[in-house]
């Protein structure tokens, strides 16, 4: 049925494809069922955890924890494809502007009290009063419950990709009791509708999850899918260690002490692949090494100096000081299998050129300007970019130095100051998961992370990026990326280095688990 | 006496004042506020403003200030931005955890600091002295994230004997706490032994060749007699002075061995506030250390009075 009136909706049409391929997809699976319950299976955290209000939090140590309690009316699936999850159906009207979703019955919070569209409506009503990501819901222009079981937002023009944004998992829009959605950010009792409650929090040391018994399985998926479908705790109960010192946290998966990690770095790996009572699980495509030039600063206010940068940099180098090894160059802002992946200016990227490099300085009227590399220690991988980057830079003639502050500090220069740094060093994680659309959205107006002059983006770029957000065909769409993508790697918007894997580890009597951007104890089990 | 101890407490409230105008100052000259650092690495300019306003961050200085110091009236030291709690509960969740690994800590180090000290100076200039402080030389050199991790290795995975991280409470089950907190204890004592171990050995040194020992030794008194009774009540007043810095540095816990060793302590609360700028808890966090620290040296100051009759308040005069 959601297949079908979904289908009949032009502008819907990508959206409908893609839930149609999520369910249609297992069609043939067989029904997941635990093939063992109980015990505690400890997994070790690597960051601390910031609170659980999801509403107010996108720190991924929160998601980590949070979307196993907390569900949404939509959300990603297994190809970060939207799917339905507490919606039983989603229609959209002709003109695209109405959202009609019909509730799944008989579905339970924590508290026992069964979820209505009062609920919906009171959840939607906090994230846009407090919810980090509220831009999400700019384009609605309201939205009502005509009954219990209905929740209808009607935007202010037609949107074709307001699905994809409303089913983003960064801060995804999780559903909570009407009656504590007053509560004020970061006070947000816990409380959702996940196959695992919240137990025990102790801040800065552990979470503990325990099965939800009135849990109701999604029963239209065969399989758990993305952070949605057939979900079932197969174990009592989780306990989220927190571990941030990873030699420490490796030792204790290796003794035993706990079943799984969330990280190995890549130095202990080739121990633990060795031992047979540890199983390794990677996430390919992870993170994205990325850094991006200020717009506003000499020098990397002028262009050629910019291209002189791209000209000169050999990626492999850079990659290979910084993931350890574990890398793979990637020709654009998607990966290969995205939806919107392209190797549109793929040409500009890994050119090693010095003698161009010089040549462009030359042109651009370059006089040894201090070019100023902020980065941070926090994370060991952005500094080892910008150290072998500002090697590379010196080779090619430019004077490249770098400023080493700690991450809040160097975040907050790059966002509020327009001085002081000419390169930042960052990753992105679920920027280039949820797709082409919401890569783009950091470089384009109104929030440019390369800080343009006047905040004014490339009006070729933003004429892509906005048709990217209105063409009504996913060819369009796709084609308005591969331009969008061409000219931020011609103006030199951002670099991206490429992509290193997520690699985790599970002691070898825990089945089910799967490496994804965040841990999902869903359908794992003990097998003693 | 008590008159004394009322006067010192007094003296106490105008510097607790200037820590936490001082605290509340320069944090917030710090670049980077905690809503940069909630927002993590993906969040846009517009989400970290909105959660800056979600934070109360956005409110004029003087207006955050008037806040803090109103609330600290009425004995609130304020909410966590992070933990989601108040800042009074987070520290009394934390402390018995400080405590009880300081204490252990302490016991270590008096036990095998004082030993190794008093030891090394009655065997003056022989190997026993010059294998002593070897020993404390290396105990203050080492980086105690590095033994901590040693630790682990030896004691933890090959040898089974210790959990390698996590903290269980003695009221829990005892055993559990002495498993959980006997590396933990160990890394931190390493340092103190050593320090300890110099200090004594010094004092000891000192008293030793003064003539009321050698009087004592004239008269016949027992080898122990005169070293536990005579020397060693005059070995105190520095090795109390000692004993006191340790504890108040122990106390206020230590971020790296409670990391590595994930004990959820005073230090880690007070170094993850600090990264993760939680303005609120670093406030009431130092306030606390410093009250802490204020009220020890108080301690020390009666000690010395109770060690050395000659020291007594007023008793002197």
């Amino acid at each position: 049925m959601l297949t079908k009136r979904i289908s009949q909706q032009g502008l819907a049409l990508a959206s409908a494809t893609v839930l149609l391929a999520a369910i249609a997809g297992q069609a043939q699976a067989q029904a997941f069922r635990c093939p063992r319950t109980g015990g505690d299976l400890i997994f070790a955290l690597e960051s601390k955890v910031p609170g659980l209000d999801q509403h107010t939090s996108n720190a991924g140590a929160t998601r980590n924890v949070a979307l196993n309690i907390y569900e949404s009316l939509v959300t990603r699936d297994e190809n970060m494809s939207p799917v339905l999850e507490l919606a039983e159906s989603m229609t959209v009207s002709p003109d695209g502007k109405n959202y009609t979703f019909k509730l799944r019955q008989g579905i339970q919070f924590h508290n026992g009290k069964t979820m209505t569209s009062a609920d919906v409506i009171a959840s939607f009503e906090r994230y846009k009063r407090v919810g980090v990501d509220r831009s999400i819901l700019d384009p609605v222009d309201k939205w009502t419950t005509p009954d219990a079981n209905t929740f209808v937002i009607t935007l202010k023009e037609a949107r074709p990709l307001f699905i994809e944004a409303l089913s983003s998992f960064t801060v995804p829009i999780v559903i909570v009791p009407a009656e504590n959605a007053q509560a004020a950010a970061q006070q947000l009792p816990v409380v959702g509708t996940g196959p695992f409650r919240l137990e025990e929090f102790r801040a800065d040391s552990f979470v503990k999850l325990r099965r939800f018994d009135g849990y109701k399985p999604d029963t239209r998926h065969n399989q758990m899918t993305g952070y949605g479908g057939n979900k079932r705790a197969c174990v009592d109960t989780v306990t989220f260690r927190m571990m941030t010192e990873a030699a420490a946290r490796t030792a204790a998966l290796e003794v035993g002490e706990i079943h799984a990690v969330e990280d190995v770095p890549a130095a202990s790996q080739k121990r633990l692949r060795d031992n047979k009572a540890i199983k390794l699980e990677r996430l390919e495509t992870f993170w994205m090494n990325v850094v991006y030039p200020n717009f506003s600063a000499p020098p990397t206010d002028n262009l050629k100096v910019r291209q002189a940068m791209l000209a000169a940099m050999d990626f492999d180098e850079i990659m290979e000081a910084a993931h350890e090894g574990q890398y793979k160059l990637n020709p654009g802002f998607q990966f290969p299998g995205q939806q919107y992946f392209t190797d549109a200016g793929k040409e500009l990227l890994n050119q090693k050129n010095r003698a161009k490099a010089r040549q462009l300085l030359q042109e651009g009227g370059y006089k040894g300007e201090k070019i100023e590399l902020l980065t941070n220690r926090d994370f060991p991988v952005m500094y080892n970019t910008a150290l072998v980057m500002a090697e590379q830079l010196k080779a090619a003639g430019m004077n490249a130095e770098l400023v080493v502050l700690d991450w809040p500090a160097a975040l907050q220069r790059s966002q509020k100051e327009t001085t002081g740094w000419n390169v930042f060093f960052t990753g992105w994680i679920t920027v280039i998961a949820l797709g082409g659309p919401q890569t783009l959205r950091q470089m384009a107006e109104p929030n440019p992370v390369y800080k343009p002059k006047d905040n004014k983006v490339d009006p070729g770029y933003m004429a892509a990026f906005n048709d990217i957000n209105t063409a009504p065909t996913l060819a369009g769409r796709q084609a308005a990326f591969a331009r969008a993508q061409r000219i931020a790697l011609e103006q030199v918007m951002a670099i991206p280095f490429g992509v290193a894997p997520k690699t985790q580890a599970v002691r070898s009597n825990v089945e089910g688990y799967k490496a994804y951007y965040t841990p999902r104890l869903s359908n794992v089990w003990l097998t003693n | 006496m008590i008159a004394y101890l009322i006067k010192r407490l007094v003296q106490c409230i105008p510097l607790l004042l200037l820590v936490s105008l001082l605290s509340f100052g320069l944090i917030k000259l710090v670049p980077g506020d905690p809503a940069v650092v909630m927002g993590g690495t993906n969040a846009t300019a517009a989400e970290i403003e909105v959660i800056r306003k979600n934070l109360g961050l956005d409110r004029p200085f003087h207006v955050q200030i008037l806040s803090f110091y109103g609330n600290l009236a009425r004995g609130d030291l304020g909410r966590s931005l992070m933990l989601g709690q108040p800042v009074r509960d987070a520290i009394i969740e934390r402390l018995p955890a400080t405590i009880a690994v300081a204490l252990y800590s302490m016991a270590l180090t008096l036990l095998v600091g004082l030993s190794i000290g008093v030891l090394a100076a009655l065997r003056h200039n022989t190997w026993v002295d010059q294998t002593a402080m070897t020993v404390a030389l290396i105990g203050v050199s080492l980086p105690n994230f590095w033994l901590g991790l040693v630790l682990i290795l030896l004691f933890s995975v090959h040898l089974g004997w210790f959990p390698t991280g996590g903290y269980v409470e003695p009221t829990t089950s005892f055993l559990g706490w002495l498993r959980s907190a006997t590396l933990p204890a160990v890394s931190l004592a390493m340092l103190q032994i050593g320090l300890l171990a110099r200090i004594t050995r010094s004092a000891m040194l000192e008293v030793l060749r003064q003539d009321y020992v050698r009087t004592a030794r004239a008269k016949g008194l027992s080898e122990f007699a005169v070293i536990g009774k005579h020397a060693m009540a005059n070995v105190a007043i520095p090795v109390v002075t000692v004993v006191g810095l340790i504890f108040s540095v122990l106390l206020s816990g230590s971020i790296i061995v409670e990391t590595v060793f994930s004990v959820p302590g005073m230090g880690a609360l007070l170094g993850n506030a600090i990264l993760r700028r939680d303005y609120p808890m670093i406030q009431g966090g130092l306030l606390f250390v410093a009250t802490a620290l204020m009220l020890l040296n108080i301690l020390v100051d009666l000690a010395y009075a109770w060690f050395d009759p000659r020291v007594r308040v007023g008793g002197a005069r």
